[in-house]
C-alpha cells in the first residue's frame, strides 16, 4: 500500500466515526441510546438494515466464492424478500404496538419469564459467537498486508468498535450505516469496471460473461431438490425463508434497526427496501468476483491465495512437492488460456462446433486445476497443521492488492473496515441492549443505576467476549461467511419456532414452547454433529419441530390433567 | 374539492398488498433473468 492509500484508509475510517459521534452528540435516554429515540424515516432504516448485514465478510469471502464456486450462492438470498412481506405483515406491527426495546420481551408477555430468558440466552451465545467470527474477517486483511500478529490485529479491531459503539450508541451506528452503504456501493461498482477494463482490449463485458458460463462459473439457478446440496433453489426459497426470517424477526441486531423507525409504516418500508436491494446486491458482488475469475484466465494466478502459508512451504521439507505442484499449475492454467483463446475466435466466427469443443476444454483444464489446487492446500495443511487450508477469502484481497492503482486499494480496504465495524458495532449493541433489557432488568427490577451506564459497560463486557472468539476464529478452516451463516442456522431456527408459536398458535403456553425449544436444540445440533443435511434445512428442522413438539406437549398435558381431575 | 391524501401509514406503492406484491413480483423476475442468463452463456 501506498502513503496515498494509507491517507485514504485511516481518513474514510475516521471521518466515518466523527460523522457518527457527531450525530450522536448530546445528552441521550435509554430510548436514544438503544433505539436512536425511535426517529428515523424508513430509507435510513433500510440502509441500517442492509448495512448490518452486509459485513466485511460479505466483501471478502462472497467474491471468492464467486471466483472458485461460481455464482450459485446468490440462491441462498432468495428467501429474503418473502421474508421482509411476512415480517412487514406480522412481527413489525406487534413489536411496535407493544414499544418494546428487544424481541424477547415480548416473549414474557405471551409466554413467561423462562421462555424469554431462554431465548435471549440462546440470541446471547449465537450473536457473540458470530461477532467474533465477524472481528476475525477484517484483521486476516491486516495481518496479512502488514504481516502483523493476527491475535494482536483481533483485539485493536474489537478494540476500535468497541470505543465508538459505546460512546455513540444506536443513533451513531444508524449514521454510520447511511455513509458506509454509499461508501461501499461506488467502491464495488469502480472495482467490478475496472476488472473489466483490465481484461484483453478485444474482451468485452459480454465475452466475459461467455468464458465465466463455460467455466460454470454463471450456475446461478440450481432446480434440482437434494437436502444435501448447500445452495439450490428450494434450499434458498424454504431454507433461506426461515433463516432470513429468524435472522431479521428474532435477531436483536436487526429488530434493533427496524425498531428505530419513526413509526410502522417507516419500519415496513425500510425491509421492503431490504428485500427489493438485497438479491440485485449480492448478485453484483458474486459478479465481480466472477470477472475477477475471467481476469486470471489472461494473468497468471498464485497456486495459493495465502501468500503466508505458500512463503511457509517454500521454505519447509515440503518445498519440493510443492515445485511440481506449482509446475502443474502453471501448465493447466497456459491450457486453460489457450482454451479461453480459442473459444473467443470460436465465438466471433459464429463456429458452433468449435464453441462447444473449446467450452470442454475450459472446463477439463478448469476441473484439472481444481485438483491441482486441492493438492496444494492439502499440502499446505501437511506442513502447518494450524494453516486454513481455504484460501476463498484471500482471493478478492489478493487482487485488490496486486492489480487495482493506489487510492482506489486504500478506498476498497476502508470499504472492508467500515463494513465491519458497522455490522460489529450493531451487534455490540443488540447483545448490550438484550442484557440490560433481557437480564439486568428482569434480575435486578428495582436497581437505581443509570441503565444508559448499565449499557455502556454491558457493550464493553461483549467487547471482550467477542475478541476471545476471535482469537480461535483462524482455527475453523472454511469460508468466514459460510462459518456465521452455519453459526446463525444451528440457532436460529429454534428461535424462529418459538415466536411462530407465540404469534400463531395462541393455546400453546410458555411450558409446552420450553421444553419443545430445547428438546428441538439438541436435535439440531445431533443433526449437525451427524452431517444429515446441508446447514440451511437446519432452520426449517428447528422451526417445525419447535411448532410440532409444543402442540404435540399441550395436548397431552392437557389430557393428563383431564384425566386427573376426572378421577 | 381537492381529494385529501391518503393516511400516512400507507405505502409508496399506493397500498401495503400492492407493495408486498412489488417485492415478490420483483424476485420472480430476478430469478426468470438469472435462469436465462445461465442459459443464454452456459
Amino acid at each position: 500500500m501506498s502513503s496515498l492509500d494509507w491517507w485514504i484508509l485511516g481518513g474514510t475510517i475516521a471521518l466515518l466515526v466523527l460523522y457518527g459521534l457527531y450525530k450522536s452528540r448530546g445528552t441521550q435516554s435509554f430510548d436514544d441510546y438503544t433505539l436512536a429515540g425511535k426517529s428515523l424515516p424508513w430509507y435510513h432504516v433500510g440502509l441500517s438494515v442492509m448495512a448490518t448485514q452486509a459485513s466485511a465478510i460479505t466483501f471478502l469471502s462472497a467474491p471468492g466464492q464467486g471466483f472458485a464456486d461460481g455464482m450459485r450462492f446468490v440462491q441462498f438470498y432468495f428467501g429474503l424478500p418473502l421474508a421482509m412481506v411476512v415480517l412487514s405483515i406480522t412481527f413489525v406491527p406487534i413489536f411496535h404496538k407493544l414499544r418494546v426495546y428487544t424481541a424477547y420481551e415480548f416473549l414474557e408477555n405471551r409466554f413467561d419469564g423462562r421462555v424469554r430468558s431462554l431465548t435471549a440466552g440462546l440470541f446471547l451465545l449465537q450473536r457473540g459467537l458470530s461477532t467474533g467470527v465477524s472481528i476475525y474477517a477484517p484483521s486476516i486483511i491486516l495481518s496479512t498486508i502488514l504481516g502483523w500478529n493476527i491475535y494482536w490485529t483481533n483485539l485493536l479491531m474489537g478494540g476500535l468498535v468497541l470505543l465508538y459503539a459505546v460512546w455513540g450508541g444506536t443513533k451513531a451506528i444508524s449514521y454510520t450505516h447511511l455513509t458506509q452503504m454509499l461508501i461501499v456501493t461506488v467502491a464495488m461498482f469502480i472495482a467490478g469496471f475496472l476488472t473489466v477494463h483490465k481484461l484483453p482490449a478485444n474482451m468485452g463485458f459480454t465475452d466475459a460473461l461467455r468464458v465465466a458460463g463455460k467455466a460454470g462459473r454463471l450456475n446461478l439457478i440450481d432446480t434440482t431438490f437434494d437436502v444435501k446440496s448447500r445452495y439450490n433453489l428450494w434450499s434458498g426459497l424454504i431454507g433461506g425463508f426461515f433463516l432470513q426470517l429468524s435472522y431479521f424477526g428474532t435477531d436483536q441486531s436487526q429488530v434493533g434497526r427496524y425498531l428505530t423507525g419513526e413509526t410502522i409504516k417507516q419500519s415496513r418500508m425500510g425491509l421492503l427496501m431490504n428485500g427489493l436491494l438485497k438479491v440485485p446486491m449480492q448478485f453484483l458482488i458474486l459478479l465481480v468476483g466472477v470477472l475477477v475469475f475471467v481476469f486470471y484466465q489472461f494473468h497468471e494466478s498464485p497456486v495459493f491465495f495465502n501468500q503466508q502459508e505458500v512463503v511457509r512451504l517454500q521454505a519447509g521439507p515440503l518445498a519440493g512437492d510443492f515445485r511440481q505442484l506449482n509446475q502443474q499449475h502453471l501448465t493447466l492454467s497456459a491450457q486453460r488460456r489457450e482454451a479461453v483463446l480459442a473459444l473467443q475466435r470460436a465465438t466471433t466466427q459464429h463456429d458452433d462446433a468449435a464453441t462447444t469443443l473449446a467450452g470442454r476444454r475450459l472446463e477439463k483444464a478448469d476441473a484439472a486445476l481444481a485438483k491441482t489446487h486441492t493438492a496444494v492446500a492439502d499440502l499446505v495443511k501437511r506442513n502447518n497443521p494450524a494453516a486454513d487450508k481455504n484460501d476463498l477469502n484471500y482471493v478478492f484481497l489478493r487482487f485488490i492488492l496486486d492489480y487495482l492503482p493506489h487510492g482506489l486499494i486504500g478506498l476498497l480496504i476502508a470499504m472492508i473496515f467500515i463494513s465491519s465495524m458497522g455490522s460489529i458495532a450493531a451487534a455490540y449493541s443488540s447483545l448490550a441492549s438484550t442484557t440490560v433489557v433481557d437480564m439486568y432488568r428482569r434480575v435486578w427490577p428495582n436497581s437505581t443505576y443509570d441503565e444508559v451506564v448499565v449499557s455502556r459497560w454491558s457493550t464493553i463486557g461483549w467487547g471482550v467476549f467477542c475478541v476471545v472468539v476471535a482469537q480461535f476464529t483462524n482455527r475453523i478452516g472454511s469460508s468466514l461467511i459460510e462459518t456465521v451463516n452455519i453459526l446463525g442456522s444451528l440457532f436460529y431456527g429454534v428461535i424462529l419456532g418459538i415466536f411462530c408459536v407465540a404469534f400463531y398458535v395462541k393455546s400453546i403456553g410458555g411450558r409446552a414452547t420450553f421444553w419443545a425449544a430445547v428438546i428441538a436444540e439438541a436435535v439440531v445440533f445431533i443433526c449437525y454433529y451427524l452431517d444429515l443435511m446441508a446447514f440451511l434445512w437446519f432452520n426449517v428442522v428447528g422451526c417445525l419441530l419447535v411448532v410440532v413438539l409444543a402442540w404435540l406437549f399441550t395436548r397431552l398435558w392437557s389430557q393428563e390433567s383431564s384425566v386427573r381431575v376426572s378421577s | 374539492m381537492i381529494p385529501m391524501n391518503p393516511p400516512t401509514e400507507t405505502p409508496l406503492f399506493g397500498s401495503w398488498p400492492l407493495a408486498y406484491a412489488v417485492v415478490i413480483g420483483a424476485l420472480a423476475v430476478e430469478i426468470a433473468l438469472f435462469y436465462g442468463l445461465m442459459r443464454w452463456f452456459a
